[in-house]
């Protein structure tokens, strides 16, 4: 009876077991837009995203779980993806800027970003979130007003593992 | 897109080689995404998939396998989606975006 009491006990002893959690966070870029760009028509020959020419800059964010892994290449546009047709020639002109960061060490990419023609590469040394907002306008050839209807252009945001 | 740096695996095809992706869409105005690949200098390289422009919707996780020839592998850099952008009816910039991971792995 003795012995069959301590198997018992023994049978009825709850097992237990150490389960690990294991996470791994890996790089990843993700890019959103947080503001759609809007081009103001300030004067007849001229269309502008900036907020001075009744435009709305567009903001781009860009979020980066590891620092140094990514560069950000953000090309402006030099041709409208769509518009009215248009029998002269266009002036294009465009920049992108850091607007607002999630560290403040972040702020340094503004001074140390490099333009090559209409892209602006940025090199995300440190993970977080960063804000950037692309400028874009088009002057119509000789001062002409620019026929009615509506234009699209197309602002082309990179994230390249380095 | 993940993994930055994927790694490249056997297929059940020979002399082709598998690289296993997951795209996630943070953006609730983009649908779909084309996948591309690119060597060094952002020339197109053969690849196969499934579906090159796939639909994803917002905040969706979805998992897809490029298939490369072994020998297309030493000019192979850049594995890269692209949000296709839709047409709008006012006058405005359009954001696309690309994310691009590498298959050459992390540089030293």
């Amino acid at each position: 009876m003795k012995y069959s009491v301590a198997i018992l006990s023994l049978l009825a002893f709850p097992a237990l077991a150490n389960v690990d959690i294991v996470g791994n966070v890996e790089a990843k870029c993700v890019i959103q837009t947080t503001k759609a760009g809007v081009y103001g028509n300030p004067i007849a020959s001229k269309l502008s995203t900036t907020p001075a020419d009744g435009g709305v800059l567009p903001v781009i964010r860009y979020d980066v779980s590891i620092a140094d892994s990514y560069t950000a290449n953000i090309t402006h546009p030099t041709a409208f993806s769509s518009s009215p047709s248009l029998t002269d020639t266009l002036a294009w002109t465009g920049s992108t800027s850091v607007t607002q960061t999630s560290v403040a060490g972040m702020s340094a990419y503004e001074a140390a970003k490099i333009v090559v023609g209409n892209t602006t590469i940025f090199d995300l040394t440190l993970a977080g979130s960063t804000w950037f907002s692309t400028a874009s306008s088009a002057v119509y050839g000789s001062a002409k007003a620019l026929p009615g209807g509506t234009y699209t252009a197309v602002v082309q945001a990179t994230c390249i593992a380095k | 897109m993940t993994p930055a740096y994927p790694v490249v695996k056997p297929s059940h095809v020979k002399d082709v080689v598998k690289v296993e992706m997951s795209l996630f869409n943070s953006r609730e105005e983009i649908e779909y995404y084309q996948i591309e690949l690119f060597d060094l200098n952002w020339m197109n390289i053969p690849f196969s998939t499934t579906y090159r422009v796939m639909q994803v919707g917002y905040k969706e996780h979805k998992s897809f396998d490029v298939y490369i020839r072994k020998s297309d592998m030493d000019e192979a850099v850049y594995l890269c989606t692209t949000s296709k952008v839709k047409k709008t009816y006012e006058s405005s910039t359009l954001v696309a975006s690309k994310i691009c991971s590498r298959l050459d792995g992390r540089p030293a």
